[in-house]
């Protein structure tokens, strides 16, 4: 299991738990005190993460791409804050 | 003529029933069966609420809340955990129709508007507060209100939390910390970073003065004239089941 905290500069908190299959994530968990909304789409997120590549330039591109389409507002951090924290749960041996 | 809200005073209650009440508002609002809304509200026993991401065993020392009667639980809004002591702080919501003319489809513009009519109110109890951005209120570089934001059914809903007292060291028993050699410094952190009316006044307010001097900022800031009300039986009723079905249940506080 990885685990990384990452605090965005002047935003939130973003703790992300993983489990990895090769370069695969297996499961994800992803808290913190940031904002979304929907929020519901944290659920979504997660499931949509499951068998995605540790590629950060990938993740950010499916973030983006579930904010512009469920027209959801991130504050407090981006989706290149997220790659980057998952990115680093996936490099700590998960 | 301004324009009219209604002010409601739910006065002490469980965490449960005081985050259930504020989403049946929620929902009695976009019905149109109530005007916009601005609660005022107290939590007894006190009680730890986190945001909507965060994850309680992570966040809280629930057996340490379990030990002293506190009570937990999950907001409907991101954020982080907040500790609402009975006597300590003083909550309040806003529920707002979304086509408002106050709202806008930008969250951070929102929050500053919203938080406008919080500055001004403390502002008259002679605190020197301005917004802080994303979410805060300060003083003097010190945090003294955090608020959090949603919507849905199209209707805003912010809530958030004005410290009349503030016990750190209370707050990091309650709140788990990453380890214990650094909750000495976590306590002196927030000592340093965090305020209370009472610490920068040298004197208490009473509730009633704090409640009559933040509607008097939200009226002058939102131009409207606040009307006190009750909340009505259809909300007195969903919000005894949101919190039989949602905010009481392990499932809703601890999903995350």
């Amino acid at each position: 299991m990885g685990r990384a905290e990452y605090k965005v500069e002047g935003g939130k908190l973003i703790k992300v738990q993983l489990s990895r299959k090769g370069n695969l994530i297996e499961a994800i968990k992803i808290t913190g005190d940031f904002f979304l909304h929907p929020e519901e789409l944290i659920e979504d997120l997660e499931l949509k993460l499951a068998g995605h590549p540790l590629d950060e330039k990938a993740l950010i591109r499916l973030m983006k791409t579930l904010v512009e389409k469920k027209k959801a507002t991130l504050l407090g951090a981006s989706p290149e804050d997220f790659a980057k924290c998952i990115m680093m749960a996936g490099g700590d041996g998960g | 003529m301004a324009e009219e809200w209604r002010l409601v005073d739910t006065g002490l209650c469980d965490a449960f029933h005081n985050m259930a009440l504020d989403e049946a508002i929620v929902v009695a609002r976009s019905k149109n069966l109530v005007p916009n809304t601005l609660r005022f509200f107290r939590w007894q026993p006190s009680a730890v609420s986190i945001g909507y991401f965060q994850s309680m065993e992570e966040e809280v020392d629930t057996l340490a809340c379990d030990r002293r009667g506190i009570g937990y639980v999950r907001r409907r809004t991101g954020g982080g955990a907040v500790y609402h002591d009975t006597d300590g702080e003083l909550t309040y919501s806003l529920i707002i129709d979304e086509n408002h003319a106050l709202i806008s489809e930008d969250f951070q513009k929102t929050y500053e508007t919203l938080c406008s009519g919080l500055v001004l109110g403390l502002s008259r109890l002679g605190v020197p507060a301005e917004f802080k951005p994303i979410n805060d209120i300060s003083v003097q570089g010190r945090k003294i209100s955090g608020n959090a934001q949603t919507r849905g059914m199209n209707v805003v809903h912010q809530h958030g939390t004005i410290l009349r007292k503030v016990d750190p060291a209370l707050m990091f028993t309650l709140l788990k910390v990453p380890n214990e050699k650094i909750r000495d410094k976590l306590i002196r952190s927030v000592q340093e970073r965090v305020t209370s009316i009472e610490m920068l006044l040298k004197k208490e307010v009473s509730f009633d003065d704090l409640k009559g001097a933040l509607s008097s900022g939200f009226e002058e800031a939102f131009k409207v004239k606040l009307v006190e009300g009750e909340t009505l039986e259809f909300e007195e009723q969903l919000a005894a089941k949101l919190k039989a079905e949602k905010y009481g249940t392990r499932q809703w506080n601890f999903k995350r």
